[in-house]
C-alpha cells in the first residue's frame, strides 16, 4: 500500500479510519464529523444525526484503497440513498476480497468544497520524523508538488513549507477566488509536528485531503501506519 | 537565512572533541607512506611523489619491505622500523593488511591515517568485516582515519598533497567529497582559475571521519570561507544536521538521487541508505544549507560564497557591453527572485549627461561596443548606490577590466567573449580574490545563492 508520505509498501499496522481520525482529532486537528455504523439502519440513523448530505466509507483492515472496492459513496442526500449505498459498499467489499473482515462503515458529513491540501508525517531512515505539505489531488499525485521539513518545525519552517510549493498561488486571493486560511495550515503543521515527536510509532500518516477554507480547515480522510506488527496483506 | 529555529538536537558535546584531533590528518609534522612504491604507475609512487613535490616541510617516511630508497627518500621495511615518530600514515596496502598496519601505526604513536586502499565495505561482506576491524583497531589506538577506499587529502597550506593529481593552489573553499574525482575536479578548476582551495578531502567509505567531522573542522579552519560538499547520503543524519546548524560558514551540497534510478545508484555506490531526496531537500532548506544541482553549480556557488559577501538586498543593476548577455543575466536573475529594478530617474538623468546619445539608459545598462574600462568605472560610480549589487558583464575584450572592479564593493563579475584579454584580466581578478563567472546564467545562479546564504558584510572597522 502506498501513501503519499510513504516510500512504498508499508510494513506496519494499518489503523482503521475511525482509529486514525480519532488519533488526529485527539492531537488537536479539526476532523470531519463522523459516526461508525454496522448496518444499513445504523448508517441511516447516523446520517440523520449528522445531517445530509453524507458520505459512506468502508471500514476494513483488508481494504486500504477504498475506492478500488466501491468502498467510498459520496454525496448521499437521503435515507434511501444511504441504505442503497450501504449495500453497494458491502457487495463491493465482498467482490474485492472474499474474506475481507468488514468492521462496518464510516458515515461522514460531506465537507463543503474548498481547496484540497495534503498534510503528512513520514519516518526517514536518516533524519527521523518528517512533515509533508502539498496541494491535494493531481498536484501531489502527478506533479509531486510537496514540501518536507524535519520534526520539530518552527512557525517559520511551516510558513516556508507552504510558500515553497509551486501551487502556492492557488492558496492566495486571485480572480475572485478568496485567500485561504494559511494561519490554520501553520497551526495544523505545528500540531502534526508535535504528534510526530510524541508518537514515534507512527511510520506514516496521510491526511488527504484536508479541505482548506477562507477560515479554518477540516480533515476528511486519514490513513495511519504504525511501525511493528504485520499490516494488511 | 535562518538556520531552522525549530530544530532541537541534543548537544552532546562530543563533536568538538572529535574534530580537534583531525590536525594530525591536515597539518601533520611528519608523514609515513605505507605501501610506497618505486613503480611510477602505482598509487604508492604517485602519492609519495605528490607529497614530496607539493613541498611538504616535515620528514617523509616511505615504508616498503622490498625497497631501500624511493625517490631518493630512505625507505623503511615496516612502520615499526621508521627512525622517527610519523604523525600521519598514508596507507596504500592490500585491504587484508590494513587492520594490522593500523595496529602497527598505533604502536608507533601515529595519530592520523588516510587509507587509500579499496576492498572494504564497497566490495561485499568480507570487505565490510575488514572495514569494521580496521575501524576497531583505529579507535583502540586513538587514530583518526580518513577512508578507506578514498583519494586522500590535500592541504595546500601545509604542502600536503596526500592525494592525486598534484595540485597545490591555495584558496578559500574547502572541498569535501564522497567521490575522489569530484573533489579533484573542483580543485583542478580552482587551480586553473588561480583561486585554489583551502583543502580537499576524499572521504571514501567514511568508516571513521565523515562529513559531520569535516564540517566542524573546516568551520574552525582559518583558511576556509565556504565548504563544498559532495555526498550521496549522510552517514549520520542528526550529527550532520547538528554540525550544519553550528557552522557559521556557508555550506554548499551537491547530492544526487532526485530520481529513483539515481537513488538506487547512490545506494549501490555507498552501500548506505540514501533516503528520500524530498526529505533531504527539506532538511537542507531548514538548516540553511545551499543545494547545488550540478558539479558546475557546486563549484560556482562555493566560489561565490567563499569570495564574496552577502549583498544587503536583492536589487541588482546590470552593466554590460553585450546587450544579449544583459538580457540573459536579467532573465535568470528575475527567475531567481532577484530584483531587476529600474534606474531611479535621478541616476538616469545623471548618466544621460555624459553617455553618448544613442545609449538606452536602462537596467540592464548596455554600454555596447563602445564600452571601455573607463566608461564602466564612470557608470558604476554614478549608479552603484541605488542598488544592492552591481553585476558587471564584460562581453568583449575590455582592456583594463580588472581595474574596474573594487573588491570591497558588492559586485559580481561575468566575463565572456574576450579571448586573450579576458584570460589575462580574469587572472588578475582572481589573483585579487575577485571571482569571475563564465556565463551570465552561472553568474546569476551564484548571485542568488549569495543573497540567500552569503556571509554578511563585515562591520567596518573603526
Amino acid at each position: 500500500m502506498t501513501l503519499q508520505t510513504g516510500l512504498g509498501q508499508q510494513k506496519g499496522r494499518y489503523l482503521l479510519e475511525p482509529e486514525a481520525l480519532a488519533m488526529v482529532k485527539a492531537a488537536g486537528l479539526p476532523v470531519i464529523e463522523h459516526r461508525t455504523a454496522r448496518s444499513a439502519e445504523e448508517a441511516i440513523s447516523a446520517a440523520g444525526q449528522l445531517g445530509y448530505p453524507v458520505a459512506l466509507k468502508v471500514v476494513s483492515r483488508e481494504i486500504v484503497h477504498k475506492s478500488d472496492a466501491d468502498g467510498v459513496q459520496l454525496d448521499l442526500r437521503d435515507a434511501a440513498a444511504v441504505g442503497a449505498a450501504y449495500r453497494r459498499v458491502m457487495d463491493g467489499a465482498a467482490r474485492y476480497h472474499a474474506d475481507a473482515r468488514v468492521d462496518g462503515v464510516l458515515v461522514c458529513r460531506m465537507a463543503r468544497p474548498g481547496v484540497e491540501v495534503i498534510l503528512g508525517l513520514t519516518r526517514d531512515p536518516q533524519f527521523g520524523p518528517a512533515l509533508m505539505f502539498g496541494l491535494g489531488g493531481i498536484f501531489v499525485e502527478v506533479y509531486r508538488d510537496v514540501a518536507f521539513r524535519l520534526v520539530p518545525i518552527s512557525e517559520h519552517d511551516a510558513m516556508e513549507m507552504i510558500r515553497e510549493i509551486k501551487g502556492f498561488p492557488l492558496l492566495l486571493a486571485a480572480r475572485g477566488r478568496p485567500a485561504r486560511d494559511l494561519a490554520t495550515v501553520v497551526r495544523c503543521l505545528l500540531t502534526l509536528s508535535r504528534l510526530g515527536q510524541s508518537r514515534p510509532e507512527i511510520d506514516a500518516l496521510d491526511l488527504n485531503p484536508v479541505i482548506l477554507y477562507e477560515e479554518g480547515c477540516v480533515v476528511v480522510d486519514a490513513k495511519v501506519f504504525l511501525t511493528g506488527a504485520e499490516g494488511p496483506s | 537565512m535562518l538556520k531552522g529555529d525549530g530544530f532541537f538536537l541534543a548537544d552532546d558535546g562530543t563533536m568538538t572533541a572529535q574534530s580537534d584531533n583531525l590536525a594530525a590528518i591536515f597539518t601533520p609534522r611528519s608523514v609515513a607512506v605505507i605501501g610506497a612504491s618505486s613503480s611510477p604507475e602505482k598509487l604508492g609512487f604517485q602519492i609519495l611523489k605528490n607529497i614530496r613535490d607539493a613541498g611538504f616541510k616535515g620528514p617523509i617516511y616511505p615504508v616498503n619491505p622490498k625497497a631501500t630508497s624511493i625517490l631518493d627518500l630512505r625507505c623503511f621495511p615496516s612502520i615499526a622500523d621508521v627512525d622517527g615518530a610519523p604523525e600521519l600514515a598514508v596507507i596504500i596496502v592490500p585491504a587484508g593488511a590494513v587492520p594490522a598496519t593500523l595496529a602497527a601505526c598505533g604502536a608507533k604513536g601515529v595519530k592520523g591515517a588516510i587509507v587509500i586502499s579499496g576492498g572494504f565495505s564497497e566490495s561485499g561482506a568480507e570487505g565490510e568485516s575488514l572495514q569494521r576491524q580496521a575501524l576497531e583497531v583505529a579507535r583502540a589506538n586513538k587514530i583518526r582515519m580518513v577512508g578507506p577506499n578514498c583519494q586522500g587529502v590535500n592541504n595546500p597550506y601545509h604542502g600536503l598533497c596526500a592525494s592525486w593529481p598534484l595540485l597545490t593552489m591555495q584558496g578559500a573553499m574547502a572541498v569535501v567529497s564522497q567521490s575522489g574525482t569530484v573533489a579533484a575536479a573542483l580543485m583542478d578548476w580552482a587551480a586553473q582559475e588561480g583561486i585554489g582551495v583551502s583543502a580537499l578531502v576524499s572521504m571514501g567509505n567514511r568508516a571513521d571521519v565523515d562529513e559531520a567531522d569535516l564540517l566542524e573542522y573546516f568551520d574552525g579552519d582559518a583558511q576556509t570561507r565556504a565548504i563544498a560538499l559532495y555526498i550521496e547520503g549522510v552517514k549520520d543524519g542528526p550529527r550532520f544536521l547538528a554540525a550544519a546548524r553550528r557552522a557559521r560558514k556557508p555550506i554548499v551540497v551537491l547530492k544526487p538521487g532526485r530520481t529513483e534510478k539515481g537513488r538506487q545508484a547512490a545506494e549501490s555506490h555507498t552501500k548506505s541508505l540514501a533516503g528520500r531526496d524530498e526529505v533531504y531537500q527539506g532538511a537542507f532548506r531548514q538548516f540553511g544549507i545551499c543545494r547545488a544541482e550540478t558539479l558546475h553549480e557546486l563549484y560556482d556557488f562555493s566560489k561565490a560564497l567563499a569570495y564574496l559577501r552577502r549583498p544587503s538586498g536583492r536589487k541588482v543593476l546590470f552593466v554590460t557591453s553585450s546587450g544579449g548577455c544583459g538580457v540573459l543575466a536579467a532573465d535568470v536573475a528575475a527567475g531567481e527572485g532577484l530584483d531587476v529594478a529600474p534606474l531611479p530617474e535621478a541616476v538616469a538623468t545623471h548618466l544621460r549627461s555624459f553617455l553618448p546619445r544613442h545609449f538606452v539608459v536602462n537596467n540592464p545598462l548596455d554600454l555596447t561596443g563602445d564600452a571601455t574600462a573607463k566608461l564602466y568605472k564612470d557608470v558604476i560610480a554614478v549608479a552603484k548606490d541605488a542598488f544592492d549589487i552591481v553585476t558587471v558583464i564584460f562581453g568583449d575584450p575590455i582592456v583594463g577590466a580588472s581595474e574596474v572592479i573594487d573588491r570591497h564593493r558588492p559586485e559580481l563579475v561575468v566575463f565572456l567573449g574576450g579571448a586573450e584579454v579576458e584570460r589575462e584580466e580574469g587572472r588578475r581578478l582572481h589573483a585579487r580574490g575577485v571571482p569571475v563567472f563564465p556565463t551570465p546564467e552561472r553568474g546569476m545562479r551564484a548571485l542568488a545563492q549569495l543573497v540567500r546564504f552569503g556571509r554578511p558584510e563585515e562591520k567596518a572597522r573603526p
